[in-house]
């Protein structure tokens, strides 16, 4: 059930998707992204893994329509962007942070507040709500970034390498606690990661990127149950195979 | 933010509030509100020339003429002609060669009451420098404040003296006369006035020697003048006539009191040094009323103007004779005129 | 203690150098008094000194709004415009160089004798500091904070209300430390330039009557609350923005 505000109606979930086709991006003489191909069903998860320098954040600025592509088609419905740092202004609190993209769009302090105000609790920030960001450990401001991203009521979520600023145990807690998440609230997902790992645990598939200029390499679907142990076998076979396209050696 | 907002509302309003009630804050030196409104610029802070003028306000002999006069300090002493000149204020004092200048320029400027009758200005030196007269000077440094005409008197008095003017030095030490002699910088400053730099050295034991401009060959000419415009002449002649009749009942009364008057003036311009200004009004009586016997306070000798303005021309300090000519009037003293 | 302590410690040491110099004949007590005849005057002159420090006091603290009002204003509005920062920049920095004894009386030509003219001289002199740190903070904003508002969908205005104004606030402090400092220099000035009070009048006046322990006297006044209102927007600035001097809890471990 999805309960945070959005913009229109849905009534269509199948609208709730990702599509480029043949899409390049050049800055000046550097080509970001050439002749990518990529489609992304409605509340569908795909993680995006390549090695620096691929193109991932260009791929995902394009889905939110904060750049136009040089060649191709980009469409998508409307896309939330959860930076890869979190960005949270330091002179407001967690509720305040989080209630932003409700801010933005001109919702009254007190209405915005009332809105983000229960998902605190949900999200393990019960108490925090006036604390600003320099007071709150690493993965709660993730957690409060991430919040913030659904709050903005959009069907799409792109998330730049989330978790990447994080201690491997934090890490860890985010990732089983996003795949929580999206279970309660499924959205169209796209995430930008360099951790395989992570990719398989959370994706539904991986897309494994070239180096500069970015192309797809490989799309590997991940039709496991979920939710997924690091240490189950399937998990570790998918694993090895998007290492493989990436031309890491076993 | 909301918190950051109401503390810039809180400013705002001290601030308004700051600004309303420190109107009433600001010194203003004049008569109480009632009467005809009258912008007085003095030539200088208030000091021991002025105090005719103090007295006046205080005794109120401005307010029983019906004018509410407003004193005004200026920034420099070249500012309250143009001040005049462009109508900011009603009447300012100046000086006999400035107004020269001023007319010489143009500006429609006239003297209408002389409040110091001869030269205040002299060539001023520390006793031990033993300058007694222009031909102690050869081979000394003479400092002044780079004026003019000032420079053009220096020349008249080496000629009169027959001292040839590059056997003396002249350097600028601007508007600081003293402590250009005190640090020696100078063996002595010529432009300091003899009832006032001297008695600061005289004061501080100094000893000073003064050799006045009018004793050794500058034409004789009136130190401070009251000046208005032409029109202002033309069209406020009453409020003027009455405005003088009160400056000379004020200085009248410094007359028959000075110590009371120098009182009203460190009153009125608590910065003042009283002891200073003491003795700066007793040596000065004398040069607030003409030594012409039966003439009124403020009277301007047309001969002495016309001969100071044939000095300056003669001496290229101007170049239009029209500038000379009808400088002054006595029209608005008492007994002369309509 | 120690913070008061060492900055008295070398003002003790200067004084009794400069005390000294004077006692030992090295200068006319007349030109350069010695420190106890300030000292005196400060006492025997309270009350001519707090009266004009009231006057210069009043014009200060108001011409430093002023100057912060219109510094925002240019701040702001050069920050959303290129074409007017290309235009204008030029020469807001070429105002910072007309000289006083220029700008001053032609200031009392136009506004009168009131404490109009000295607003606008001090606010001339203390506004360039204040615009020139608001827009380096206006300008640092973090872009991917800007794409970030974008994609919730935020108008130009909000943004700014939301993100740029509040980033904003640091350099508005800083540069309005700065101006303080400045704008006390800018009183004396406008006052000489025409008054009836304040301590640059009495400066001069003290001058001209060769009361020059009063005239350090006044200078000593008025340092002393360029020192004060450094100290007061210190204050406030952490304040009101004690966000900005939190060192972060955790950076990443």
């Amino acid at each position: 059930m999805i309960e945070a505000p959005v913009k229109e109606p849905r009534d269509l979930l199948e609208r709730d998707t990702v599509t480029l086709e043949v899409v390049s991006r050049k800055y000046g003489e550097l080509a970001a992204l050439a002749g990518v191909s990529l489609r992304v069903r409605a509340q569908e998860t795909v993680a995006v893994v390549g090695p620096s320098g691929c193109g991932k954040t260009t791929l995902l600025e394009l889905i939110c329509g904060l750049q136009r592509p040089d060649c191709g088609c980009v469409t998508a419905a409307p896309a939330a962007l959860m930076p890869q740092r979190d960005l949270l202004l330091p002179w407001l609190g967690a509720l305040d942070n989080a209630a932003l993209a409700l801010r933005a769009r001109g919702v009254s302090r007190e209405q915005a507040r009332a809105t983000a105000q229960p998902w605190l609790a949900r999200f393990g920030l019960d108490g925090f709500e006036h604390t600003r960001p320099a007071a709150l450990s690493g993965g709660m401001r993730q957690r409060v970034s991430f919040l913030r991203t659904l709050l903005a009521g959009k069907p799409v979520l792109a998330l730049d390498e989330p978790f990447a600023a994080l201690d491997a145990i934090t890490r860890a807690e985010m990732q089983s606690w996003l795949a929580h998440v999206l279970e309660r609230e499924p959205r169209t997902v796209v995430l930008v990661t360099h951790d395989v790992e992570e990719a398989v645990i959370l994706a539904d598939r991986v897309v494994v990127f070239s180096p500069r200029p970015g192309r797809v390499l490989a799309d590997i679907a991940v039709p496991l149950p979920r939710p997924r142990r690091r240490v189950d076998p399937a998990v570790v076979e998918l694993r090895e195979r998007a290492l493989h396209a990436l031309g890491v050696p076993s | 933010m909301k918190r950051c907002l109401s503390a810039c509302a809180a400013l705002a309003l001290a601030t308004v509030a700051l600004a309303a009630c420190g109107e009433k804050a600001e010194v203003t030196t004049g008569s109480a509100g009632a009467g005809q409104p009258l912008r007085l610029m003095l030539d200088w802070v208030p000091n021991a020339d002025h105090v005719g003028i103090y007295q006046g306000l205080s005794e109120g002999d401005f307010a029983q003429a019906g004018l509410a006069v407003r004193v005004q300090v200026p920034s420099d002493p070249a500012t309250p002609l143009e001040l005049v000149a462009a109508g900011k204020v009603d009447a300012a004092i100046s000086y006999e060669p400035e107004l020269m200048l001023a007319r010489n320029r143009g500006l429609p400027l006239v003297a209408i009451a002389a409040i110091v009758q001869r030269p205040l200005t002299s060539i001023i030196s520390l006793g031990s420098n033993r300058i007694a007269q222009p031909r102690d000077l050869p081979g000394k440094t003479v400092g002044d404040a780079g004026i003019a005409y000032q420079h053009a008197y220096l020349q008249t008095i080496l000629a009169r003296a027959g001292v040839s003017t590059d056997k003396v030095k002249e350097v600028n030490v601007g508007a600081n006369l003293v402590p250009a002699m005190l640090s020696r910088r100078v063996d002595a400053t010529l432009g300091g006035y003899w009832n006032y730099e001297a008695i600061q050295l005289a004061q501080r034991g100094k000893r000073p020697n003064v050799i006045r401009m009018d004793e050794v060959g500058v034409p004789a000419y009136d130190e401070l003048v009251l000046v208005v415009r032409r029109d202002t002449l033309a069209n406020r002649s009453d409020e003027l006539h009455r405005f003088v009749q009160a400056m000379a009942r004020g200085y009248k009364s410094v007359r028959r009191d000075p110590t009371a008057a120098v009182d009203t003036l460190v009153r009125a311009n608590p910065g003042l040094d009283r002891k200073l200004q003491l003795a700066s009004v007793r040596a000065t009586l004398g040069a607030f009323f003409p030594s012409a016997p039966g003439k009124p306070w403020g009277w301007q000798d047309p001969a002495r103007w016309t001969a100071y303005g044939a000095w300056m021309l003669a001496h290229r300090l101007i170049t239009n004779p029209n500038a000379a000519a009808d400088a002054s009037t006595n029209q608005l003293l008492a007994g002369q005129g309509v | 203690m120690k913070r008061v302590g060492l900055p008295l410690a070398l003002l003790a040491l200067l004084l009794g150098v400069w005390e000294l110099y004077v006692d030992l004949g090295g200068a006319d007590p007349v030109i350069l008094p010695p420190p106890h005849d300030v000292l005196k005057s400060l006492v025997d002159d309270r009350g001519l000194l707090w009266s004009n420090f009231l006057v210069s006091a009043r014009e200060v603290v108001l011409g430093i709004v002023l100057a912060v009002m219109v510094a925002l204003l240019l701040a702001i509005a050069i920050h959303f415009s290129a074409t007017l920062r290309r235009a204008a920049y030029p020469l807001l920095i070429a105002s910072q160089t007309i000289p006083f004894p220029m700008l001053a009386p032609l200031l009392v030509l136009w506004l009168g004798f009131g404490i109009a003219p000295k607003l606008v001289v001090i606010a001339i002199v203390s506004f360039f500091p204040i615009v020139v740190t608001t827009f380096a903070a206006l300008e640092a904003v973090d872009r991917d904070l800007l794409k970030l508002m974008r994609t919730f969908d935020a108008s130009r205005g909000r943004t700014f209300w939301h993100v740029e104004l509040p980033s904003a606030l640091p350099g508005v402090f800083t540069g309005t430390k700065v101006a303080v400092v400045v704008a006390v220099i800018g009183a004396v000035f406008a006052e000489l330039a025409g008054a009836n009070s304040g301590l640059g009048y009495l400066f001069q006046q003290a001058e001209a009557n060769l009361l020059i322990p009063r005239a350090y006297a006044a200078v000593v006044i008025l340092s002393l609350f360029a020192i004060v209102l450094f100290a007061l927007l210190t204050i406030a600035e952490h304040r009101v923005l004690p966000w900005a001097y939190q060192s972060r809890g955790d950076v990443a471990q």
